[in-house]
């Protein structure tokens, strides 16, 4: 199988004047198409560092690191933004959804920037949307949804583009247990489906759920 | 790729209408700036029209006035008159005026019958008519046969016909002028012009429609019994012509006074170009307060709008994590804030045109709407929003994606 990602000797170290902190030691992987990974290590480790990197939100000190055989550590803001935008779909912890858009809208926003006309946008929201089982909640705000249900809407917004990877840190970290286990459902009927997934998780019992996992301690991949 | 113009316009709107105070914050600013804007030109715009209308139907920007110059006090007791025979040596050594009209008034009673109240009576020429652009309604004007004859003739206005005969039919009829006998040959054309200041008559022309006019002649010889003529009027062919006229008539008016400035000479033209050089000023003056005003608005958009953004920096890490560029994040804060200014400025507008009206009743004075200041302020204001807007979006522009996203 063909390698979504790959990365080699990634270091990452905020420098804030005084003080550095050195987040990544030098962590290399790669991570195979339709594989479903969990990330795992105590707090402050780097599992988010190494997942905005991966995410494109941010870029590595040194190193390389590859997405669908490109490399990316070098290229332009608007690049990065183009591949989060087409290739890669986000899910966080504490859901990121604006509070002031519908479901529907919410789950349009990253069609919108791919420049696809609103007409499509709504078939695509309302198709995704259907598939987390919130068909029913579209013209909602946020606001009026459960926990679970907004962290399926994230969800929806993050396949609603069709990305290489779909990147989840803590996705059940503010959710009960039985809402996390309906989350971790639909990631994996949606790697089933062929999804290439990252989890980032404190959670054995999530971790359970994936098919490889990455430890971090202290800034070093230990298994 | 791009997120559309359009696509802005819809996520600024949307902004707009949930942050409704906020957004009523924002406009206030702008809002008052384009509605002075819109008053500032109405109010100069009427000016304008009200003191031009005046001048036309005084005879136009050809004319030319001269009379005793007020100011000034001779030092050899020279005389602050014309005589007739003055004037005839002026018209021969400046053939270049159209029209020339001495004017000797004597102030008395008209009476007829039992009726009588009193008036200005004006000695003329023939040539008033084509001056002042302003002659008879019925019968005849004054003629040149009328002067050479001194005949015993009189043309009333509307105000005479009104005291004296009432619907009683005047031509042909005796009146009498401090005892002289006079027939009426004509009835002056009814003057009226609407007066938007709103002071004084309704009609800011009335005070000619009591006029009388006699022959001058008639007036030197048998009436007042002096050769003392008060005022001179006259016209070039064309108002470009008046100003090198009137430096002319200086000179020869000059030479005929020892060089004592005994007269004062009017130009209508100059008169004109100097409203409008004083509108042009009073236009300046406001447009600055105008200014003032919208930059202090602008300054209170800026903030604002920073306040905003650094409130909604998650939503801007959110839309950046889900593929916004960073032009698509400057463009959404800018239109967001040119729409804001643009709606502040339709209200200014609106606001501004509906309290035109109100400002003219206690300013007095009429004020004239015309469609190019809505342009000119809804410009104005967006002018404003786009200039203020820049620095924000900038700022919303430049966020860093992870730093944007965790920020509490
Ligand atoms: N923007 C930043 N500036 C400075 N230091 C940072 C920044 N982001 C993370 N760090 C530091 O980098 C290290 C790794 O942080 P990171 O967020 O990746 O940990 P984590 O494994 O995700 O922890 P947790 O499980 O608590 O989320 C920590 O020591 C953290 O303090
Ligand atoms: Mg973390």
């Amino acid at each position: 199988m063909e390698n979504v990602i790959r990365f080699e000797n990634i270091e990452k170290i905020y420098d804030m004047g005084k003080v550095s902190v050195q987040a990544l030691r030098g962590v290399s992987s790669d991570i195979k198409k339709g594989e479903f990974v969990a990330v795992i290590g105590p707090s402050g480790s780097g599992k988010s560092t190494l997942m905005h990197i991966m995410g494109c939100l941010d870029t590595a000190t040194t190193g390389s690191y590859w997405l669908e055989g490109k490399e990316i550590s070098k290229m332009k803001k608007n690049r990065l933004s183009q591949i989060r935008n087409k290739q890669i779909g986000f899910v966080f912890q504490t859901f990121n959804l604006l509070p002031h858009l519908n479901v529907r809208r919410n789950v349009e926003l990253p069609l919108m920037y791919s420049g696809i006309s609103a007409g499509k946008r709504y078939k695509m929201a309302e198709k995704v949307l259907n598939d987390v089982g919130l068909g029913d909640r579209m013209n909602h705000k946020p606001s009026e949804l459960s926990g679970g249900q907004r962290q399926r809407v994230a969800i929806a917004r993050a396949i609603v583009n069709n990305p290489a990877i779909i990147l989840a840190d803590e996705p059940t970290g503010n959710l009960d247990t039985s809402s996390g286990n309906d989350i971790l459902s639909i990631f994996s009927q949606l790697n089933l489906t062929g999804n290439t997934i990252i989890i980032v998780t404190h959670d054995p019992a999530v971790a359970q759920r994936a098919d490889r996992i990455i430890r971090i301690v202290d800034g070093l991949i230990v298994e | 790729m791009a997120i559309s113009i359009t696509e802005s316009i819809r996520v600024g709107l949307s902004d707009f209408w949930s942050r409704k105070i906020r957004s009523f914050v924002t406009i206030l600013g702008i809002m008052l700036g384009t509605m002075s804007v819109i008053v500032i030109l109405a109010m100069v715009n009427g000016i304008n029209k009200q003191t031009l209308a005046w001048m036309m139907e005084r005879g136009g920007l050809a004319k030319i006035t001269i009379h005793h110059n007020w100011g000034y006090e001779s030092k050899k007791n020279l005389p602050d008159y014309f005589t007739l025979k003055e004037i005839f040596n002026i018209r021969e050594l400046l053939p270049e005026a159209q029209y020339y009209n001495p004017e000797m008034n004597d102030w008395g009673r008209l009476s007829y019958l039992d009726k009588s109240f009193r008036t200005r009576v004006q000695g003329i020429v023939p040539d008033f008519q084509f001056i002042e652009e302003w002659s008879v309604d019925q019968g005849r004007f004054i003629s040149q046969f009328d002067i050479d004859q001194n005949n015993d003739v009189i043309v009333i206005g509307t105000k005479a016909v009104e005291e004296l005969f009432g619907s009683a039919e005047p031509l042909g009829k005796f009146i009498n002028f401090n005892s002289r006998r006079l027939q009426i040959i004509g009835i002056m054309k009814h003057r009226y012009l609407k007066n938007s200041f709103n002071v004084g008559d309704e009609n800011s022309l009335d005070y000619l429609n009591w006029r009388c006019f006699v022959p001058i002649s008639t007036m030197i010889n048998k009436i007042s019994g002096e050769d003392k003529i008060n005022t001179l009027t006259l016209k070039a062919h064309s108002p470009e012509e008046a100003p090198d006229l009137a430096d002319k008539l200086e000179e020869i008016l000059l030479n005929m006074r020892q060089g004592e400035p005994i007269f004062d000479i009017q130009s209508a033209k100059e008169e004109a170009q100097q409203i409008e050089k004083n509108a042009g000023t009073f236009r300046v003056v406001f447009f600055l307060i105008s200014i003032i005003s919208l930059l202090v608005a602008g300054i209170v958009i800026i903030n604002i709008m920073l306040a905003t953004i650094q409130e909604r920096t998650r939503e801007i890490g959110i839309r950046l994590a889900v593929g916004a560029r960073r032009f698509d994040i400057f463009i959404q804060f800018l239109v967001q804030t040119v729409i804001v200014t643009f709606i502040g400025g339709l209200i200014g507008t609106a606001a501004g045109i509906s309290m035109l009206n109100i400002v003219s009743k206690y300013m007095e004075f009429q004020l004239i709407a015309y469609p190019g200041m809505v342009i000119v302020a809804l410009a104005v204001a967006v002018g404003v929003g786009f200039l203020a807007g820049i620095i924000p979006a900038v700022k919303a522009a430049n966020l860093d994606p992870v730093q944007a996203l965790h920020y509490e």
